[in-house]
């Protein structure tokens, strides 16, 4: 017959028996210890940085006590009195704040016209090639950004620097300083470094865009031009806003450019002024640097969610109506092609040549002068630092050993550590654990590179409690590169264990597979794919990483990155080239393997 | 082999809100229980409390004498530890290994050498009927025959319990007939206790021992599948069990149109009783010449509804619409005046508790 139950809620058993079975349970799932390490081990390398550079902000460093009147260690306001209202507070941060605003809106602009151009050429068009355009024209970004300033001095460069002239002057034509130097070459190379991204990122905007959407506004009497303009264009906003945000963002924090191009003029930008104000061992003023740095950096990317947000309402971008409307270019078909191709020339081959041939001529680009001791030679006449060609000696070996063991672990700590995050925040047995990780681990992506280099020299750089000084280690290398390519790998990482859900590990786990069974036979196998692409993508934008490095690496450990721009220091400029085109091969050798391989697009890896 | 208890279990996400509340339930062994009851009624939060894949905030849970769960005794053996069976809505079969492999890893775990644990894999996957697919990945099966996999997956490590969370949900009408069947028949072959979750009453209906109707995180009744459709405990199971629904009419303290001719009949049987509703099964509403003393009116034909052994009729009684289910041809068109009549009714009171049912057997006995 029938049973029934009592309707009540049950009375809850004692709070300290449930605390013994929450702990029994606990004990049989690693998920919460490994919550708990991983939110210790994000604290500890992501927020305590920041909270560290903060402090140095306004605290007083030793040797400033005599300037400030104040003890060591005191709180105080001297920094900011010293960045941003001090006599040379124009030298220290206006100026160099104003010319990096320049070189945001110039170099963003840039991009925006040649990248937004080429997208609408390459997806909307019947551009002859347009396949091979799209692909070509993305090669740009698989370079370092700075290898654009060295083919610029190559061509450019006068004598007011030290070291060889460029092509120009050394055929008698004198190039003023405006050109070789400073504000007009910066925004050209790093447009030309940059445009990629808005041609990715609008690229597949417009590519996403619902015909139908079109189609309607059409039926309804609007003639093509209304139709760009009231359709096509409010749906394109969110990308727009992305890529110029995007852009703002990395011009603000990238390093090499501006300081090929600006320092011989003395033209500096923030992240220039950063760097020699840590040379300078000036840590109050480099913090405070730094965490102006930081908070435009967290201004851009909140203003882009806060955009994003807005636009989310209405954005349909579908994906069944979206299919290939091409418009018809007629007798522009040709020209256009034509354009397309000189910006991939421009943009590939000519930096790509210059470079090379500049390796092996010993009068720039003068193939009479044609030599390969810059390769090759044992001894090379008047070079002291460095007095052999780059693939003698031990010097490149040395360092793309280096930049290959440091880039490699980094990638595959934080493929493996993004991949945890995933794991953690899937499993869900703790909302509040997960929802740490999910945020803090993006946050690196908020603060541009150079600035949490600071930030972690400011916390590493001396000893602390029972850590010792990790200030030009390999391991704090290995930590702080893993943690800026953090961002990426977790969200591929909780995207990847979203998609596979909790069933597959919960079914092993019915099966009798202990948790070490289960990672090793089920949830690791199963992602090996996104473990692969995990650590591959770091790991080619790590190698052309310059910003983070150059302000943690000593001569102990070089990389080739900090080895080229060493050689430009030194004034050598063909070996500094030479080893620019070696990170370039191996970094577009392997993005091109990549994507052909994995079948990854690249856009979803913008981590460079 | 011993029975599943569950005594005074809760589950509570945080917030006051119960998936399951204070729930006692003996599962005998060797019985086919089905949980059932609407999407979010907690027969999922039970099933899984039950294989240890979720942890209850209140209660136990035992198998014979092996306590898996106590929160008051602080007690607790892992999933991995409990040995049983559980297979998964969406199969969650490991999509890099072969189904040989799927269905060899619960015995890798248990260590069971090789030539052994091949032949149990095949053995299992024979029960079901895929040993032909055994090397193939499962991305290249079919829905149906990932499902028999993962049953085997289940199968081959010979649980005493096996627990099935709704796993024919996904399957095509056809396949889903087939593999009630199948079911039945592993059970029967293997002798396991099974606990199936399901929303489909018809599925419940066909396959169990034993039905246990969930609502709101509380058991609703527990008994037989053919007792439950007979007596069910309240309105609530009454209307979820059987298709199309048991017609209830609500009967206010001065009932008029359908509901007054209903009380007037039911008062004359059952005398002393004061139901607040009273329902009808669609196929004890009969038409044609009413035998001696059942309860009989005029019914307007308002639709009818063939489906090859059965006709359904749409019919007004007074003020009310009922659905009448006919096993034998029905010769009516819409608007035709027939007599319909029954001689079986449930009873509901005041809290939608059935009070009895009124048939004629049972006023005949």
């Amino acid at each position: 017959m029938a049973l029934l139950t009592k309707a009540q809620t049950p009375p809850p058993p004692p709070r300290r028996r449930r605390l013994v079975y929450r702990l029994r349970v606990l004990r049989h799932d690693p998920t919460a210890a490994l919550g708990l390490i991983l939110v210790i081990l994000l604290a500890y390398l992501v927020v305590a940085p920041l909270i560290a550079v903060l402090s140095d902000a306004f605290r007083l460093q030793y040797g400033d006590d005599v300037h400030a009147g104040q003890q060591p260690g005191e709180w105080t306001g001297y920094y900011l009195w010293r960045v941003f209202r001090s006599q040379i507070s124009g030298l220290l941060f206006w100026e160099p704040l104003l010319n990096t605003l320049v070189i945001a809106v110039g170099t963003t602009l840039f991009a925006l016209v040649v990248g937004g151009g080429m997208a609408w050429l390459v997806t909307r068009t019947n551009v002859p090639g347009r396949r091979w355009l799209a692909g070509a024209l993305v090669v740009p970004y698989m370079l370092p950004s700075w290898t654009f300033s060295l083919a610029w001095l190559s061509l450019f460069k006068n004598e007011r620097a030290a070291g060889q002239v460029g092509f120009l002057q050394a055929q008698g034509i004198r190039t003023p300083d405006w050109l070789a130097y400073g504000a007009v070459p910066i925004i050209v190379t790093l447009g030309l470094h940059y445009y990629p991204f808005v041609l990715l990122l609008v690229g597949n905007a417009l590519r996403r865009i619902d015909a139908q959407l079109e189609d309607s506004a059409r039926i309804l009497g609007a003639p093509q031009r209304t139709v760009i303009r009231r359709i096509v264009v409010p749906l394109m906003l969110p990308a727009l806003s992305s890529a110029v945000l995007l852009v703002v963002g990395r011009v603000l924090g990238t390093f090499g450019t501006p300081y090929v191009l600006g320092l011989p003029a003395d033209y500096r930008v923030l992240s220039t002024g950063l760097f020699q104000s840590i040379r300078d061992r000036s840590t109050g003023v480099a913090s405070v640097l730094a965490t102006v740095i930081v908070v435009i950096g967290v201004l851009i990317v909140l203003t882009d969610t806060r955009l994003m947000r807005e636009h989310r309402r209405f954005v349909t971008v579908g994906g069944k109506g979206a299919m290939d409307r091409l418009s018809d270019l007629r007798r522009w078909r040709w020209p256009l092609f034509g354009l397309g191709l000189a910006v991939f020339v421009v943009s590939v081959l000519v930096p790509v040549f210059t470079l090379l041939l500049s390796t092996v001529t010993r009068t720039p680009l003068d193939l009479s002068t044609f030599t390969l001791d810059y390769w090759l030679a044992e001894k090379l006449p008047g070079a002291v630092g460095f007095p052999h060609g780059v693939l003698r000696g031990s010097e490149l070996w040395t360092a793309a050993w280096n930049s290959l063991r440091i880039v490699g672990l980094a990638s595959l700590i934080c493929a493996v550590a993004g991949l945890l995050i995933g794991y953690v925040v899937v499993r869900g047995t703790a909302p509040r654990v997960a929802a740490f990780l999910r945020q803090v681990s993006f946050l690196p992506y908020l603060i541009p590179g150079i600035a949490f280099a600071a930030a972690s020299l400011s916390l590493f750089a001396v000893a602390r409690g029972p850590l010792p000084a990790l200030y030009g280690t390999t391991f704090l290398l290995i930590l702080v590169m893993a943690v800026t390519h953090l961002p990426y790998s977790s969200r591929s990482g909780i995207a990847a264990m979203m998609q596979l859900g909790r069933e597959p590990e919960e079914a092993a786990q019915i099966a009798g597979a202990s948790w070490w069974q289960r990672m090793r036979r089920i949830i690791f196998p199963i992602q090996k794919g996104a473990l692969v692409t995990g650590i591959v993508l770091p790991f080619i934008s790590g190698l052309k990483e310059l910003s983070i490095v150059i302000m943690l690496t000593t001569t102990g450990t070089q990389l080739l990155t900090t080895l080229s721009i060493g050689l430009v220091d030194y004034g050598y400029t063909q070996l500094a080239n030479a080893v620019v085109l070696v990170i370039a091969l191996v970094s577009f050798t392997m993005t091109y393997l990549t994507q052909r391989l994995t079948k990854s697009s690249l856009a979803s890896g913008l981590g460079g | 082999m011993p029975n599943i208890t569950l005594s005074g279990v809760a589950k509570s996400y945080g917030g006051g809100d119960y998936a399951v509340k204070n729930l006692d339930l003996t599962v005998p062994d060797g019985a086919f229980m089905c949980l059932l009851g609407p999407s979010g009624c907690g027969k999922t939060t039970t099933l899984r409390m039950i294989a240890g894949l979720e942890q209850p905030s209140a209660g136990s849970i035992a198998v014979g004498d092996r306590v898996l769960d106590s929160v008051e005794r602080g007690l607790y053996v892992p999933p991995e530890k409990r040995g049983m069976g559980l297979v998964f809505q969406n199969y969650a079969l490991w999509p890099h290994l072969s189904v040989r492999e799927n269905v060899e890893f619960g015995l890798r775990m248990r260590k069971v050498p090789g030539p052994e644990r091949r032949a149990r894999a095949e053995a299992a996957l024979k029960m079901v009927h895929v040993d032909a697919a055994m090397d193939r990945y499962p991305s290249q099966l079919s829905g149906g025959q990932q499902q028999r996999v993962a049953l085997a997956r289940m199968l081959a490590i010979n649980p005493t319990v096996l627990l099935l969370d709704e796993p024919l949900s996904n399957l095509d009408a056809q396949l889903r007939l087939e593999m009630r069947a199948e079911l039945k028949r592993i059970h029967e072959e293997s002798g396991a206790t099974i606990v199936f979750v399901t929303h489909d009453q018809l599925e419940a209906l066909t396959m169990a021992t034993d039905v246990a109707v969930m609502k709101d995180g509380e058991l609703q009744q527990l008994a037989a599948p053919m007792e439950m459709y007979a007596r069910p405990a309240n309105r609530f199971v009454a209307e979820f069990v059987g298709s199309p629904p048991m017609a209830i009419v609500d009967v206010g303290p001065s009932p008029t149109g359908l509901a007054g001719s209903l009380m007037r009949s039911v008062e004359a049987r059952a005398g002393q009783c004061a139901p607040t509703a009273v329902g009808i099964r669609p196929e004890a509403l009969r038409l044609g010449t009413p035998p001696g003393a059942a309860w009989h009116e005029e019914a307007v034909v308002e639709a009818v509804l063939p489906a090859g052994s059965s006709w359904t009729v749409r019919l007004r009684i007074l003020d009310t619409e009922l659905y009448a289910v006919s096993y034998t041809p029905v010769e009516a068109a819409a608007g035709d005046v027939l007599t319909c009549w029954t001689d079986q009714m449930h009873l509901f009171g005041a809290d939608g508790v059935r009070l009895s049912s009124w048939d004629r057997t049972e006023v005949g006995a």
